[in-house]
């Protein structure tokens, strides 16, 4: 679906934000891209949804070289959400989506009604003008929009920016839904744990290269120290011992009443990001 | 997505504009003829209409001038009439003059009448009517546009733009067509209300067709300021450069006695000419007008392009 290689962009002399990027995202795979901010994650974004132009290397979309792609019916197939919720605010949720509707075939436009009822959007505020929503409201307005015209291909930039936790899970369940269905999903994002429950794979960029590229489960499991933590009660006194994973094929060697927790020594998708990076996400 | 407040504006406008045609306008230039007074010690003016109002002194000649501001003095005292006026202009003067010195010839010389439908009312009603029109697009509606555009690129939409299958080209003129036929209509109902229908049948035709330029060239300003500018309070001072520079000579060439020959290199003075040319049935424009026109048209199109895409494409 989308191929990189050696790809290259500068805003300026000297200030070179992407340094040669290898990557490719296949058909129905759900793609990472997490970075701290001013890490090149938008810009490459932003390259392949053909708002930024002037690139180097190669780049091609459902094929195509990215030169000759980003026409008409590529717009058609795309569909991008994002970091702020750019709606019409004098207009209600629906005329936002009607508006934005015209603009696709009307075979392939999904109904907006039903959209945002899947996106448990309060039926209350359907015709209430968007300055009234909260940011979870817009957030979901959002998203039914980038999904209106039935997507091949979605971008998403945060998408769960501006969500409780129950929007969080629900949003991630459309995700997984758009994937079922075979869209292929290239997601940006700061958050973690979306990106963990979600991706197939991830890339983390930083300074503008790809410092890594995997399944989060296999980043995690290189990183991991391989041993586990366990808490004991041992004559009355509560203990502490880490254990290698190969010192478990025995069995628990040492004297104990009662185990108290065990926690793997797996280190989480932030933990090994910073081992990469050495910064955190938010810098 | 054009905002409903401007076309409630509009109307608005068109409601303030017929009233003030109708019922201040008209009637204050529906003014009574001026008085005339006439100093003549030797009697030597024989044919002196019933109008003309005598005195008897130079001092009372004076005095009835400076009461009457308006009025007509003529001394006679040296034998060939002289006019006295209490201030001066051009224009009204040149008519004062003529009207003053009428009353000393022989009944039926010098009668006024109507010739053809051009009565001064009529001539008010056209006059003022195209200022309305020239005004409410180069500066109502200009501002109109880019307040429209200005809430569209602080809310961000713009940049969905960027990411939907549109043709830049057909969405730009999309805008453009909604502003066109709003600024049409207005001078549609702006003309017919104030001038009248049976005179605008006439005039309509060339009327559209200069607010249709003027309605583009305008719509085109406005949404390459709004799309350029930062903010509002920029824009204001562009707005202010564009009011003073480029309207103000023109009103006062065009309607006070001001002269000013470098106004002939002034292109809103030939726009504007343009539009009270049409008001008049007169079609005094050249080719070169009209190509003029389109060229200014094309670049500003061309130019709203390339700042629409970059406002699409802009960070943050």
């Amino acid at each position: 679906m989308i191929e990189v290689k050696k790809l290259t962009f500068s805003y300026g002399k000297d200030k070179e934000a992407l340094h040669g990027l290898d990557f490719t995202v296949e058909d129905g795979e759900i793609f990472g891209f997490l970075g701290p901010n001013g890490s090149g994650k938008s810009t490459t974004q932003k390259l392949l949804t053909g708002i930024l132009k002037g690139h180097g290397g190669q780049v091609s979309l459902f094929g195509k070289d990215i030169g000759a792609v980003h026409n008409q019916e590529f717009f058609q197939k795309i569909g991008v959400l994002f970091e702020f919720p750019y709606l019409y605010a004098n207009l209600s949720a629906m005329d936002n989506l009607k508006y934005f509707s015209s603009f696709y075939p009307e075979n392939q436009l999904r109904d907006a009604e039903e959209l945002l009822e899947k996106l448990e959007f309060k039926r209350d505020f359907l015709k209430k003008p968007v300055s009234s929503y909260s940011k979870g409201m817009r957030q979901r307005v959002s998203m039914a929009r980038a999904l209106l015209g039935n997507p091949k291909l979605l971008f998403l930039d945060e998408p769960t920016s501006g969500l409780d936790p129950s929007g969080a899970v629900l949003f991630r369940k459309i995700i997984e839904e758009e994937r079922g269905k075979g869209t292929t999903v290239f997601l940006t994002t700061h958050n973690m744990q979306d990106a963990d429950l979600l991706c197939d794979r991830v890339a983390f960029i930083s300074g503008g290269n790809i410092v890594a590229l995997d399944t989060p489960k296999h980043l995690k499991e290189q990183n991991s120290s391989r041993s586990i933590a366990v808490s004991y009660l041992y004559q009355g006194k509560r203990e502490e011992k880490s254990l290698k994973f190969s010192e478990l094929e025995t069995g628990i060697s040492f004297p104990y009443d009662e185990i108290l927790s065990v926690h793997s020594g797996e280190p989480t998708l932030e933990d090994v990001f910073i081992r990469y990076t050495g910064r955190g996400l938010a810098g | 997505m054009a905002s409903g407040k401007f076309f409630s504006m509009s109307l608005a406008f068109l409601i303030v504009y017929t009233l003030y045609v109708n019922f201040g306008y008209v009637r204050f230039m529906d003014a009574q003829l001026y008085n005339v007074y006439l100093y003549d010690p030797a009697g030597e003016q024989e044919t002196v209409s019933a109008s003309v109002r005598r005195v008897s002194s130079k001092k009372e000649l004076k005095k009835a001038i400076l009461d009457d501001t308006n009025s007509v003095g003529i001394d006679a005292s040296t034998g060939e009439p002289r006019l006295v006026f209490y201030e001066a202009a051009e224009e009204t003067d040149r008519h004062r003059a003529d009207y003053a010195l009428s009353l000393l010839l022989p009944a039926g010389k010098a009668d006024t009448r109507v010739i053809g439908s051009r009565t001064p009312e009529q001539r008010a009603r056209k006059e003022i009517t195209c200022e309305l029109l020239f005004f409410e697009i180069a500066a109502v509606g200009f501002l109109g546009i880019a307040a429209v555009l200005f809430k569209e690129k602080s809310m961000g939409v713009i940049k969905v733009h960027a990411i939907l299958p549109i043709r830049e080209n057909v969405f730009l003129l999309s805008k453009l067509v909604i502003f066109l036929l709003s600024d049409l209509i207005f001078a549609l109902l702006l003309t017919l209300l104030n001038v009248g229908a049976a005179s605008a049948v006439h005039i309509l035709p060339g009327v559209l067709l200069q607010t249709g330029l003027l309605s583009l060239m305008m719509a085109l300003t406005g949404l390459v300021c709004a799309l350029l500018l930062k903010d509002f309070r920029q824009f204001t001072l562009a707005y202010l450069v564009i009011a003073i520079f480029a309207a103000s000579p023109v009103f006062l060439v065009a309607n006070t006695a001001v002269k000013w020959d470098w106004v002939r290199f002034h292109p809103f003075y030939h726009i504007y000419m343009g539009l009270k040319n049409a008001y008049f049935g007169t079609d005094a424009e050249g080719v070169y007008y009209y190509l003029g026109y389109l060229a200014v048209i094309i670049l500003l199109f061309l130019w709203a392009r390339r700042v629409f895409c970059r406002e699409m494409r802009r960070e943050g």
